[in-house]
């Protein structure tokens, strides 16, 4: 009777807590990743991004158990969309550290002026939704504020709601414009991985260009331009030229 | 006294057997000669012998012989002195035909005993009755040579009469495995050298090196080569370890050697003055080659080892104090490239001092290759009390002979450390040993087990219909509270106004109760109403709630609005009398009439001097 009453409670508690197909299969496939069965994890979590659903957690998962197949392009990819989604995590951040000791070219950061790297790291200081968060919630307060500066009648009262009000309409506006930026991030999509083996960068498209560097797989490239089936890409070391878009895969 | 004379003969006659045992017939001949030539057959003897019997010759007749000679000689050290002597036998023998012949021991008595010589092997060769032609056609060939290249030996020295050659114990080997490299100098026997000049030996790249050390005097020694006899001398011998794999060449080099040569008289007079020159001839060896493979994969516990070797060990002690030093010496002993070899890895349990392990190599090199031991000493400290177990080494090396990897591991030693006095660690020495955490491996991080609800791909909070309309939601709120708050603001200062018109209407209402009370001669509620009245009006005036009116408040407000102070005394003093007669009624209607006409009064001056 007991046992019974366990099973049925078993069998209900998932339908309970709503978990959907794709909840399931996230369990699923984090248990086959316990279980050391890495190909069958890596299965399963592709077959959840395939039904139209993602997270941070799923697209870190997966990359985690294409690194333990020995596939680390697929796990720098992933690795990478978790971070767009979830730019604060510092596991991924740590594990696309490592995956990248994998890739055979290391390319010169190029130098970027203060003001652009004080702008990413605070964009990167948390993820779109976060920011969209923070620019609803100093709006509103804004608007508190702005409320009582007008209708109070202390004099302290309007002066202080006054130069709380300021600040927060500039945090409204910087909070709306990281959300922005990250979103645009998001959306663009201009960053690209190398999927060959190896590529010839050529310097203009066509096979006839002339071929400036030789890259491998796994490194990470901004698409700046394209032309039919040709893409402009641009390493971190600045340099530029022109490859088939059949070696990319965009993050 | 007959025992003390046997004993004497006793000792005697070991005497005299000790000295028969050093007798020893030692044979000797050149090993190698060519057919049809004489050569010598000696028996070297250190005592008188006689009935000197040869053995069965076979292949060779016997031209001459014995011919005897002796020879004694005296030395003395340290006062000291030894006799030894030497008698010899020489036969002249000649070969009959080519081949290889073993010369079965000669035999000789003395004093009645039989000796036995040692057994001889000589190897014939054929060719020395066509020495003639066969030196011709060298001086053929070294002329063509000569007009060739320069390398050649010069003069009329033929390249066959004249060489250097590297000889290599082995062309095929593993990578570590040693060879014996030789540097041998092949001369014609009837060719007097004088010396060398430049003597470039072989640089051998690609090869760990170790020589062999040989006698400084070059032995020369006959030796058949490509059915040749040959005087050989040894110049160098070397141990070699290559170091890569693949074919390695070992690069030409060259020796310039001095000839002594007679010269062609070209004159009558030139016989006077020479007959004999030295003759300058470069003799460059060919490339050898060595294919080298690699070794097979190796197990984790290889440490460079080839060879064939054996590992022992030993600790200094197995019951310390913290901080005593304990040294685990390991040695490997054996043949093989013992000086490539890396110490093994010392697995010790943490929190051990261990210091870089030293080692002593003692090795030495011969013609079987290079062997030795090497001692390898860990010295390291516990630091703290306990039982520990000190690992075994496992020492892997690959046996080129086998062709396989064999291991061999050192026992495991218990060590029991008892604390020691002076470790009573204070606060400052524990600081002291702080230390890093040490980094085994690298790995990824474990995966999320977060069960973070799912978003539909590409979606986000950020520009959705939520987003936007929250903001426009608010601001549509602050607009619609905004002009709401502010009519309402507005109705409530024109009820003040509205109020403020009426206060002297509601006061004089107030004022007309109060004389019907003061007609009836009712005290108290003429007082009331007289209060009522005063109060509504100031409440109304000074848009004060009745609730919050009080005196001070009052004149405050007064005084805001610029009134005058003797007015406000005349006010204080009515609501004074006023309040003071509420409790105490006193005075008669004349009183009360007075107050009545002050107050109409007060109240019809306020009105004109507070001003909206």
């Amino acid at each position: 009777m007991m046992r019974r009453t366990i099973s049925i409670l078993l069998i209900l508690v998932p339908l309970i807590s709503g978990a959907s197909g794709e909840n399931l299969l996230l369990e699923e496939a984090n248990k086959h990743y316990t279980d050391q069965e890495f190909d069958r994890a890596a299965e399963k979590y592709e077959q959840i991004l395939a039904s139209g659903k993602e997270s941070a957690e799923v697209y870190f998962n997966l990359g985690n158990a294409y690194f333990k197949t020995g596939d680390h392009v697929q796990a720098i990819l992933n690795y990478e969309r978790a971070k767009l989604l979830d730019p604060r995590n510092e596991d991924i951040d740590f594990n696309l550290k490592v995956a990248n000791q994998f890739v055979v070219d290391n390319p010169e950061r190029l130098p970027r002026p203060f003001f652009s790297r004080w702008w990413g790291n605070l964009a990167n200081s948390s993820s779109t939704d976060g920011w969209a968060k923070v620019s609803i919630a100093a709006f509103l307060f804004f608007l508190v504020l702005l409320g009582s500066y007008f209708f109070s009648r202390s004099i302290r009262l309007k002066k202080l709601a006054f130069y709380v009000a300021l600040p927060l309409a500039l945090l409204t506006l910087l909070s709306f414009s990281l959300a922005w930026h990250q979103h645009s991030m998001i959306k663009n999509r201009n960053a690209a991985l190398i999927r060959c083996p190896r590529v010839t960068v050529k310097s203009a498209p066509s096979a006839t260009g002339t071929d400036l560097f030789l890259i491998h797989e796994g490194l990470k490239v901004q698409i700046t331009d394209s032309l039919d089936s040709w893409k402009e890409v641009q390493l971190s070391d600045g340099n530029k030229g022109w490859m088939k878009d059949s070696c990319l895969v965009k993050i | 006294m007959l025992k003390k004379v046997i004993l004497y003969i006793g000792v005697l006659l070991v005497g005299f057997q000790s000295q028969a045992q050093d007798i020893r017939l030692v044979m000797s001949a050149p090993n190698a000669v060519a057919a049809g030539d004489q050569f010598r057959l000696t028996f070297n003897i250190n005592e008188r012998g006689e009935n000197l019997t040869l053995p069965d010759l076979g292949n060779f007749d016997v031209l001459m012989g014995p011919s005897f000679s002796s020879s004694t000689s005296f030395q003395i050290i340290n006062g000291k002195t030894t006799q030894s002597r030497d008698f010899s036998y020489t036969y002249i023998l000649r070969a009959r035909e080519a081949g290889t012949f073993t010369i079965r021991p000669g035999s000789i008595e003395v004093d009645g005993k039989v000796y036995q010589s040692n057994s001889l092997t000589i190897q014939v060769v054929t060719g020395q009755s066509q020495a003639a032609p066969a030196q011709q056609q060298g001086q053929q060939q070294g002329q063509q040579q000569e007009r060739g290249s320069e390398t050649t030996p010069s003069g009329s020295i033929s390249r066959n009469d004249l060489f250097i050659r590297l000889e290599l114990s082995r062309h095929q080997a593993y990578k570590g495995q040693q060879i014996i490299a030789t540097v041998k100098l092949y001369a014609n026997p009837n060719m007097p050298l004088a010396g060398f000049e430049e003597v470039n030996l072989p640089t051998y790249e690609g090869f760990y090196t170790q020589d062999i050390d040989i006698p400084q005097q070059i032995n020369f020694k006959r030796e058949v080569f490509n059915d040749r006899i040959y005087q050989v001398g040894v110049l160098k011998k070397t141990v070699l370890f290559p170091q890569q794999t693949g074919s390695i060449t070992i690069k030409p080099f060259s020796i310039t050697t001095l000839v002594q040569q007679r010269v062609r008289q070209r004159s009558f007079f030139d016989d006077f003055f020479t007959g004999i020159q030295t003759v300058r001839a470069k003799l460059t060896s060919d490339a050898v080659s060595v294919s080298v493979r690699d070794l097979p994969p190796a197990p984790a516990c290889f440490s460079g080892g080839v060879g064939d070797f054996r590992i022992s060990s030993e600790i200094s002690q197995q019951e310390v104090t913290t901080n005593d030093a304990v040294t685990l010496k390991l040695t490997i002993s054996g043949t093989g490239n013992i000086r490539l070899i890396q110490a093994p890895k010392l697995a010790l349990p943490g929190d051990f001092e261990q210091y870089d392990p030293s080692s002593a190599d003692n090795v030495r090199a011969s013609d079987g290759g290079v062997s030795g031991s090497k001692s390898i000493e860990y010295l390291f400290q516990p630091r703290y009390a306990g039982d520990f177990k000190i690992p075994s080494v496992q020492f892997a090396w690959f046996n080129p002979a086998s062709g396989k990897y064999e291991q061999q591991s050192t026992p495991e030693y218990d060590l029991k450390v008892t604390k020691g006095e002076g470790d009573q660690g204070t606060g400052v020495v524990r600081s002291l040993r702080k230390q890093d955490i040490q980094t085994i491996g690298q790995d990824i991080r474990f995966i999320s087990q977060k069960q973070v609800p799912l978003k539909e791909k590409g979606s986000s909070f950020f520009g959705s219909t939520l987003f936007w309309a929250i903001y426009l939601l608010g601001t549509a709120a602050f607009a619609v509270f905004f002009v709401v708050y502010r009519k309402k603001m507005e109705e409530n200062s024109n009820i003040a106004l509205v109020r403020n018109k009426k206060a002297n209407r509601v006061a004089r209402k107030h004022l007309k109760v109060a004389s019907d009370h003061l007609k009836k001669q009712q005290g108290e509620a003429f007082y009331d109403a007289l209060l009522k009245a005063f109060w509504g009006y100031l409440s109304d005036k000074l848009s004060i709630p009745l609730a919050d009116l009080r005196r001070e408040t009052a004149v405050e407000g007064l005084e805001v609005r610029k009134v005058d102070p003797g007015l406000i005394s005349d006010f204080l003093a009515v609501v004074d009398q006023c309040e003071y007669a509420r409790f105490a009624p006193s005075g008669g209607a004349q009183v009360m009439h007075e107050l009545y006409e002050k107050a109409e009064d007060v109240i019809s001056k306020m009105e004109k001097q507070i001003k909206r």
